[in-house]
């Protein structure tokens, strides 16, 4: 189990990318929503050893993360938001370098690793051409295999679906459920539909802050009855939103769609509909906006 | 739109830090270069701080400084787009790429030359600081710096700027675009090597793309009265080179265009899209587990090792910068074994001394480099986080890449290694020594190239940015040279620095390796500290901030690291105190400034003892004992003295040599009544005066031993095998004399003393008493024992009178029968020993035996020198002629009574075969040889007074005299090709004149005066009046003044003899050699030749003459000419040194005044080529249009 308690991260001249977080993680794929900018890096990146927090704790299991860096490291596999590679090294080399690193000396031991890892993330028939040369989906295999090397007991894929084509995504997002079973894993998207596809537990971040925690289901069902739509005009917009609590506003065929949250109906026009993740998600940030 | 983007980009630039950093460095640097006392760059001399040459000089050389701005400006340009990832919206709006380019560029270009506008604003500030010597500042001009700026400065800088932009246009990167800076470096480099030699210096001229090296040429023979009054043309070699120059730039700027892709550079994607095999394979749980025992931290140093150096290896840097060492090498390779006149075997040690040199300042710049690359290159590729997270220790990351660039270091040297034996190989010398280039380079070279990969690392390890971290180290290299010229000298604190250890076959290293040892070993304990403290602030993952690296630097340091350092920083305690002991304690630490200033403090406490009447050294009795292996000499002596002077003498003042210590002096019937311990200075009194040619006698006992080593300037003088020391080192001088105090009129100023010592003038007849050489004695006799290991020959002048090994010593007694100087050397070494006789007189070479290609020949010049002297000047005094060899720590040759130490540098390694292959060389053996056994008549037959004048006596009379060996031995034609050396030498030796130029009769011991003009003079004189004449006269100054003391010989003395031989129809050539610095302008403009009726030709030649007398600063005022110049007409170009005589169709002396004549002569054959003075006999300085091709005969 993973813990964070009170991590708090502040950059030169006083920003707060990170504001008194404390979270636990079971293990199970664990879902870090938040828009951009809101500090999901930065939490992936403490966690993952890359930077200390100005304030704060992070233990995963016996082990405290902040002072004994290295032990986390050993049962860490960590995918970047973006990360780039070196020209004129073939993605065997690198994953075989890679597998070095994580402390696999043993050669055969590593042969039988990569080569696993390549055939499993799909990468085999390109083993030898350099990675440089990879499409976003190939490179974000490569990704998780290097992040799957040895047997990481924690795993963090930071963004790992930005970018990618929906048959990618399914493919990457399909990965990560087969190896959440036992471990830990984190993964951090602003794509609502990842987590509410895959996660067993999530959080929602904003402004540096946890503003919500619980199973997508939990989180969902709390908003049952409470969310309304309408179809309104463009121009209606602005008179909308300074009366209701309007979570999000989309067009729909020419006309504007708005989701409000309320106890009661809030008015002529609106319609109950049964909230999902996303509605959740909005609410969460509507009101971090508010506040 | 062109003009719009130009403007927002100088603005843009201006905005920039760089922009101001720089200027502000600029400023600082030309600031200190006019207001320091010290550091002046371009005002040698007597060059005034501001003369219009020095802020050419600066300007230019600043502009090679600013190629790093420069890079920064344009290459910014470039890259800048492609950094943000904004140049998709530029170049997606109608902008053309011409505009986009070119706008861009004069925006940089603008901005940098803005930036270096502080050096010329820091020169002119400069030399208003209220400390300024007021001695050498000549009147303000302003039009002088913006003239230099604006017709030096900007050109170079556009140049520089138009290379630096097409590299970066094509290379698309920061920093390979820095990479061409540092070959822009190396270009400078090897053109400034060209042209130090005579025939590739218009070559070196065109070729360096700054024009430092045309400047340099077209001002070479400038005086200090050009250099102060005259603006360096913007024409002839330099107009070509600015627009060989400008013209190159165009061309790349144009390159720069064309291949420059306006289109966005996007993601090569040659992998493709694998096979949708949608089956994706079932998940498979890795079974492995990771294990984290020594086995995969070897694994994984290892493989992050062979990683590291993989990409230093395939990337294009590595290869450029192995090619530029290959060429950087091979050019200073043979620029050192083939200086300009003569030629030497590519020996070993020369091979590594050379070699040695071009890698200064090379592998500071390549570590410098990758570092910056290897330590960021995980950022910039964006893989740090990556690797960030894995359980791999810090220190993996940290070490490969010291042992990364320590490799790329390794495998220059390497390179440098395979040079230097595949230059031996070419030249025929196949004696590789490859033990030598381990142990005297490969070694501690390595050793202190991986301290430079620390220290390279160590800063960018610190630094918030690469660039912070190549400023950093930019910032070392200047403190390692400015430092220790600020007076910080103390190798305990120069990064890195050790004590020199100079080569030689004959001594090996001797012990001087010791104390490089120790310095070796504390800068590798401080220097495994800086890798430690890298590991610990190591900015791994994402931190760079420094609070968070320096929060868990404790914890990083906490176990091995720690006890590292600890360990480290007592191993650099220990050395440390030993070495501090060494240099300070053992030694005395003393810093140039210290020396300086003791002097001048010495001067105003001794400079009123200066005159005072001392009793003469007329007998020497010294007995040395050697232990070379300790580099110690203990010497005990007796002085015979008598008073000379005209009355009775109370005291005795002696002036005791540096570093030797007195165990014993005494003087019979004398007390010690006064000690100046500073400046080693004594007076004895006497108790009852010593009458007037009363004799007594002076007992000393002196130790001069090397004590441990010091910080610099450990003693040279007697060494394991090669001891070369002469008397003057463990022997005391009785009174002080000028030659004491310091000489340097700057640093005079400097100390607050009187502007100059000078030599008594020629007229001062109060001054004859003494010999220049040495005040107090006049010629000696002599009893010298040397003592020495069993295995070595000791040396000394006079004949062997003993010669016996007991009790492990061999001891030799030499005796002399003639009188000699008081000025003589001991010398001991393991010898060979070459031996032949002539008429009665013992010639032998004594060398070290891997040595003996010259033997023979220095045999047969020794013989033929003493016949032709002897025949010329009158009899040798000595029954025995000797020539020995000293090691190369030295580079000289000099002559003492019947012994002549020679350099191994000098003589002993001239190349025979080079030699005959190549005709532009000549064979400095003989001339060097002839030059000393001369001075056993110059010098040691006759002996100048200590006035003006003195050292033609026996310099120039010695150079002379080996000029009639060499035209016996080789004709005139290698004469002249000497001469023509000499007069380069000349023409530049005067530019460095610190005090005066003096006309010949009145040298004061100016080298470059008494040796090249002095041999040109007297060559001149024999052409002119005979060589008969010429010798007659010397020959009766040797007999009137053979080993004459008081009044010693003037050269006043010798121009009587001359004049009263020569006539009065030369009185106005001698007056012009002698008594005034005379210069002239010879040019032949123009032939017409007809052929006559006979079959004979009409040869009708267009020649311009002018004569000038200079003074003693430079300045020139024109004289009339009128008199005879050699004109000829020839078969070949009689400066090819393929000349000969057989091409000569008439040669003879024609009356020339000043202006265009016409001068007709009449050859046998068609002439091609004619010429004025064509073996540049007189002093002129553009010979080059000395002589015309003929062309076809007039119809």
């Amino acid at each position: 189990m993973l813990a964070i308690e009170g991590v708090t991260q502040v950059y030169r001249g006083g920003v707060m990318a990170l504001n008194d977080v404390s979270i636990e993680i079971k293990p199970g794929l664990f879902g870090l929503l938040g828009p951009n900018g809101a500090g999901k890096s930065t939490l992936m990146r403490t966690i993952a050893t890359l930077q200390a927090p100005s304030k704060g704790a992070v233990r995963f299991g016996d082990i405290d993360v902040i002072r004994a860096p290295d032990q986390l490291r050993r049962v860490l596999g960590y995918l970047p938001q973006d990360f780039g590679v070196y020209p004129r090294v073939s993605a065997y080399a690198m994953l075989d370098h890679m597998a070095v690193l994580k402390g696999i000396a043993d050669s055969k031991q590593r042969r039988q690793t990569v080569e696993t890892l390549l055939r499993q993330t799909n990468l085999w028939s390109v083993r030898n051409k350099s990675i440089a040369g990879f499409s976003g989906g190939m490179r974000q295999r490569y990704g998780i295999a290097q992040a799957l090397i040895g047997k990481p007991q924690l795993l963090i894929v930071d963004e790992p679906t930005a970018g990618l084509d929906p048959e990618e995504r399914n493919r990457f997002l399909n990965l990560l459920a087969d190896v959440s079973e036992s471990v830990v894993v984190i993964l951090s998207t602003h794509i609502v539909d990842d987590v509410a596809q895959l996660c067993s537990d999530m959080a929602i971040i904003s402004k540096g802050r946890i503003v919500r925690h619980g199973a997508p289901a939990t989180l969902t069902a709390e908003l049952k009855g409470k969310v309304w739509r309408s179809f309104i005009d463009k121009s209606e917009l602005d008179q909308a939103k300074s009366r209701h609590n309007v979570i999000l506003s989309r067009l729909v065929g020419g006309r504007t769609l708005i989701h409000v949250v309320s106890d009661t109906k809030p008015g002529d026009g609106f319609e109950p509909v049964a909230p999902d993740l996303e509605d959740v998600y909005f609410t969460a940030l509507t009101s971090t906006q508010n506040s | 739109m062109f003009s719009k983007i130009a403007r927002f980009e100088f603005f843009y630039q201006l905005k920039s830090p760089v922009f101001w950093v720089s200027g502000f460095v600029f400023f600082l640097l030309a600031f200190g270069s006019a207001a320091s006392s010290r550091i002046h760059i371009g005002a040698t001399g007597n060059t005034n701080i501001n003369a219009p040459f020095a802020i050419v000089i600066t300007l230019l050389v600043m502009s090679i400084f600013s190629l790093f701005l420069i890079a920064a400006f344009v290459a910014n340009v470039i890259v800048r787009d492609d950094d943000t990832g904004y140049g998709p919206i530029i170049r997606s709006t109608s902008v053309t790429k011409f505009d986009y380019l070119f706008g861009r560029y004069t925006g940089a270009f603008l901005a940098s030359a803005l930036a270096f506008a502080f050096v010329p604003l820091g020169l002119f500030a400069g030399i208003h600081v209220p400390w300024i010597d007021q001695e050498r500042l000549g009147p303000i001009v302003i039009e002088h710096y913006v003239l230099a700026y604006v017709g030096y400065a900007l050109p170079a800088m556009f140049v520089a700027s138009a290379i630096l932009f097409a590299v970066a246009a094509i290379v698309r990167s920061m920093t390979l675009t820095y990479l061409g800076v540092i070959v822009l470096f190396i270009l400078y480099g090897i053109s400034s090597q060209w042209l130090s030699d005579l025939k590739s210096e218009e070559f070196a001229a065109l070729f360096d793309p700054f024009g430092l090296s045309a400047v340099s040429q077209v001002t070479k023979y400038w005086t200090a009265s050009d250099r102060n009054t005259m603006f360096p043309p913007l024409g002839g070699i330099v107009a070509e080179n600015r627009l060989l120059w400008v013209g190159v730039a165009f061309v790349l700027l144009w390159v720069a265009h064309t291949s420059y892709r306006f289109a966005d550079r996007g993601v090569r994607r040659s992998a493709g899209k694998p096979e949708n095999d949608v089956t994706a394979a079932a998940f498979v749980p890795v079974r492995v587990s990771p294990r984290f025992d020594a086995a995969s931290l070897r694994a994984q140093s290892w493989k992050w090792t062979r990683f590291e150096m993989a990409q230093v290896i395939r990337s294009p840097a590595f290869f450029i910068l192995l090619i530029l060492g290959i060429a950087n090498t091979v050019s200073s390779v043979w620029v050192g074994t083939t200086l300009d006149d003569w030629t030497l075997l590519p020996v070993t040690r020369l091979m590594i001394e050379t070699v040695g040199q071009a890698f200064s300042i090379a592998p500071v710049l390549i570590a410098a480099y990758y570092a910056g690359e290897l330590v960021w290159r995980e950022r910039e590729r964006k893989s740090h986080e990556l690797f960030g997270a894995t359980p791999t220790p810090d220190w993996v990351f940290v070490a490969p890449k010291i042992f990364a660039i320590a490799f790329v270091l390794l495998l220059t040297l390497l390179v440098s290694v395979g040079v230097g034996v595949g230059v031996q190989a070419v030249r025929g010398y196949t004696n590789f020594e490859l033990d030598k280039y381990l142990n005297w380079y490969v070694v501690p070279t390595f050793i202190s190239f991986l301290q430079l990969a620390v220290l390279a690392i160590f800063l960018q390890a610190i630094s918030p940015h690469k660039y912070v971290g190549w400023g950093l180290m930019g910032l070392y290299i200047v403190a390692r040279n400015a430092l220790s010229s600020l007076g910080f000298e103390h190798k305990l604190y120069l990064f890195g620095s050790t004590t020199g250890v100079p080569l030689s076959d004959m001594n090996g290293q001797g012990y001087f390796w010791i104390g490089r040892t120790w310095l070796e070993i504390y800068w590798s304990a401080i220097a495994l500290i800086l890798v430690l403290v890298s590991f610990a602030v190591w900015p791994r993952g994402t931190e760079v901030r420094y609070a968070p690296r320096f929060a868990r630097l404790w914890r990083r340091l906490t176990g091995l690291a720690g006890i590292g350092i600890a360990a480290s920083l007592a191993v650099a305690a220990t050395t440390g105190a030993w070495i501090y002991y060494n240099t300070n304690v053992l030694n005395e630490y003393r810093t140039a400034d210290q020396d300086e200033k003791e002097l001048g403090d010495g001067e105003r406490a001794l400079i009123r003892y200066m005159n005072q009447p001392q009793p003469r050294i007329i007998g020497t009795t010294l007995s040395i004992a050697l232990y070379p292996a300790e580099g110690r000499a203990v010497t005990s002596g007796d002085y015979l003295i008598e008073n000379r002077t005209a009355a009775p003498l109370t005291e005795v003042h002696f002036d005791l040599p540096t570093d030797t210590a007195f165990k014993v002096l005494d003087i019979d019937g004398a007390r010690l009544a006064k000690e100046y311990k500073d400046y080693r200075y004594r007076i004895y009194s006497f108790d009852t005066p010593m009458a007037i040619g009363e004799r007594r006698h002076i007992r000393f006992t002196t130790v001069l031993a090397q004590q441990g080593f010091r910080n610099s300037g450990n003693q040279t003088s007697i060494l394991e095998n090669g001891t070369f020391l002469n008397n003057f080192a463990v022997s005391p001088v009785i009174g002080i004399s000028r030659r004491s105090f310091l000489q340097d009129p700057t640093a005079r100023r400097r100390q607050g003393l009187s502007a100059q010592l000078r030599m008594p003038k020629l007229e001062d007849m109060t001054a004859g008493g003494n010999s220049y050489l040495r005040p107090d004695s006049d010629w000696v006799s002599s009893d010298i024992t040397v003592s020495t290991t069993p295995d070595q020959t000791p040396i000394a002048p006079g004949y062997v009178v003993s010669d016996e090994t007991t009790g492990g010593r061999r001891t030799v007694h030499f005796r002399s029968d003639s009188p000699i100087q008081n000025f003589y050397s001991i010398q001991s070494a393991r010898y060979a020993i070459k031996r032949d006789k002539w008429n009665g007189i013992d010639l032998s070479v004594y060398y070290h035996p891997q040595h003996a290609f010259n033997v023979d020949l220095m045999l047969s010049v020794m013989q033929k020198s003493i016949e032709l002297y002897s025949k010329e000047f009158g009899p040798y005094q000595f029954r025995q002629a000797r020539v020995l060899e000293f090691p190369a720590i030295a580079t000289f040759a000099q002559s003492f009574a019947n012994t002549i130490a020679y350099s191994e540098d000098i003589g002993f390694l001239q190349d025979g075969a080079a030699l005959k292959a190549d005709p532009n060389k000549i064979d400095m053996v003989t001339y060097v040889t002839a030059h000393e056994i001369a001075h056993q008549w110059w010098a040691h037959q006759v002996l100048g007074a200590d006035v003006q004048g003195s050292t033609m006596l026996s310099e120039s009379f010695a150079s002379y005299s080996s000029l009639l060996v060499m035209e016996q031995l080789y004709g005139p034609e290698q004469v002249r090709k000497f001469l023509t050396q000499q007069r380069d030498k000349y023409l530049q030796g005067r530019l460095s004149e610190t005090v005066e130029e003096l006309p010949l009769m009145r040298v004061e011991n100016q080298p470059y005066i008494h040796y090249y003009k002095g041999a040109m003079i007297l060559y001149r004189l024999k052409t002119e009046i005979g060589e008969s004449i010429v010798n007659g006269a010397l020959k009766k100054l040797v007999d009137r003044y053979r080993f004459r003391t008081s009044p010693y010989p003037r050269t006043t003395d010798f121009l009587e003899i001359l004049r009263a031989d020569a006539g009065p129809s030369h009185a106005k050539l001698i007056s012009d050699l002698f008594e005034k610095i005379t210069l002239y302008e010879l040019k032949a403009n123009s032939v017409k030749y007809t052929k006559r009726a006979d079959g004979r030709f009409d040869v009708a030649i267009e020649v311009e003459a002018r004569k000038f007398h200079a003074d003693g600063k430079g300045k020139e005022m024109e004289a009339a000419m009128q008199e005879n110049v050699p004109v000829g007409a020839f078969l070949v170009d009689p400066t090819d040194p393929k000349f000969d005589r057989s091409q000569v169709l008439v040669y003879e002396m024609k009356p020339i005044r000043t202006g265009k004549q016409t001068v007709t002569l009449i050859t046998e054959e068609a002439p091609k080529f004619v010429a004025i003075d064509p073996y540049s006999i007189w002093i002129d300085r553009e010979v080059k249009d000395n002589v015309i091709p003929a062309g076809a005969p007039a119809s």
